[in-house]
């Protein structure tokens, strides 16, 4: 997502991650193979893993549909709990919205 | 592979049973946690499959033969914990230097290499080191050895905390060089679970569990909140670890197979869903009671 890895570049093999983390190695293959799995990553025969094409659409797509929606979820239940009322919350998120100063 | 089989194992200290026709078998090449309370026999276990200690009855296998009183078995393994013995006259360096004799993979280059940074003078002998240092040594002894069987049981006893990060990071690197199957046995699951592939759980003489470590993580799920939103996800399911919070919140650990609907559902109806740490799970899974040491406390 920042970058670090452009599409089709070789990513750390999981002897690198292993090292570079203190973690045992099957782990860390585990870890690659789920990457796999989910299409972000895919695999060269003998030469390692690779950023998949579109890895960066992949992954926005999961968040957006997974994790973000669940924030929202969340958001929406505390803001419940506390008795804020729909005008209130909305005003929070503008709020925040133009205090990072994307409108 | 499997390097390690047993069938049936059998133990018993006088009449008292130890280990109870326990069976498995450790695949070439993998790092094993071996996990237990104090007593439930994982230093017998892994004595056994060093030769130290004959098995009352069942068959064990280590490389193919039956480890007790074997030399094939003591060349391609190593037992290492606090209480190594080693001759009183020698010293360290002379320690290496004998260790060299008896191990054919047996590194001398990295064995000083780590004696050095562990600020080990070579003219020390091996009985006036603490208790730490002591556990230092055996575990250089240990590594360096690269035996096919390498067993550690509980090897970071003494050790402070940042010898036992040294420890664990030289033995990972050390595996990744040079792959062989290590046992380690310890209390304190969470200072090794990421090195760890295999876990081995005992309890009451028995292996309670033996998957991988990723597994153990995922195993079971934390339930909190309010009792009357808790308790109807608990129904029918066994709950192995329940605790009161405060006047009428509850805490409950199950084994995670839920649904990802059912879930979702209960975190609408305020449940908080949490993983369940590896080390804590260990504790609920091998206590005899739901409540832990709080039962004790209960209707004083």
């Amino acid at each position: 997502m920042n970058g670090n890895f452009e599409s089709n570049q070789k990513v750390y093999s999981q002897y690198q991650l292993a090292e570079m983390f203190t973690i045992n190695p099957a782990t860390a293959a585990k870890g690659l193979n789920i990457l796999a799995d989910e299409g972000i990553l895919y695999k060269k025969r003998g030469l390692g893993m690779f950023v998949a094409e579109d890895a960066k659409e992949n992954i926005a797509n999961k968040r957006k549909s997974g994790t973000l929606k669940q924030l929202v979820q969340e958001l929406v239940l505390e803001s419940e709990r506390l008795q804020i009322t729909e005008q209130e919350l909305m005003d929070m998120i503008k709020a925040a919205l133009y205090k990072e100063g994307r409108k | 592979m499997s390097v390690i089989e047993c069938r049936e194992l059998s133990k018993a200290y006088l009449r008292k049973k130890v280990l109870n026709q326990i069976s498995f078998t450790i695949e070439e090449n993998k790092i094993t946690g071996v996990i237990g309370r104090n007593g439930v026999g994982k230093t017998t276990l892994l004595k056994i499959m060093a030769g130290f200690t004959k098995e009352t009855s069942g068959e064990i296998r280590v490389l193919e033969q039956r480890p007790f009183n074997n030399l094939y078995t003591s060349v391609n393994s190593i037992f290492v914990d606090d209480q190594m013995s080693f001759p009183p006259a020698l010293q360290l360096q002379e320690l290496l230097e004998a260790a060299q004799t008896f191990y054919p993979n047996w590194d001398m280059d990295f064995a000083q290499r780590l004696f050095k940074y562990f600020n080990f003078d070579p003219k020390h002998y091996h009985n006036t080191l603490s208790k730490g240092r002591t556990s230092t040594f055996n575990a250089i002894v240990g590594i360096a050895a690269r035996c096919p069987i390498t067993i550690f049981d509980e090897p970071t006893t003494g050790m402070d905390e940042a010898v036992r990060k040294d420890f664990y990071r030289a033995l990972l690197k050390d595996y990744i060089d040079h792959p062989r199957t290590i046992l380690i046995s310890s209390h304190h699951l969470e200072e090794m679970e990421d090195l760890l592939e295999d876990v081995l759980l005992l309890k009451n003489g028995k292996v309670h569990l033996h998957i991988p470590i990723s597994d153990l993580k995922e195993w079971a799920i934390g339930l909190q909140g309010q009792a009357s939103s808790v308790l109807p996800w608990t129904e029918g399911k066994e709950v192995l670890y329940q605790n009161q919070i405060g006047l009428n919140a509850t805490y409950v650990v199950i084994k995670n197979d839920l649904s990802e609907a059912e879930l979702a559902q209960a975190r609408l109806n305020g449940v908080k869903i949490t993983p369940v740490h590896a080390s804590d799970l260990c504790i609920y899974l091998t206590s005899d009671t739901k409540g832990g040491i709080d039962d004790v406390f209960i209707n004083r």
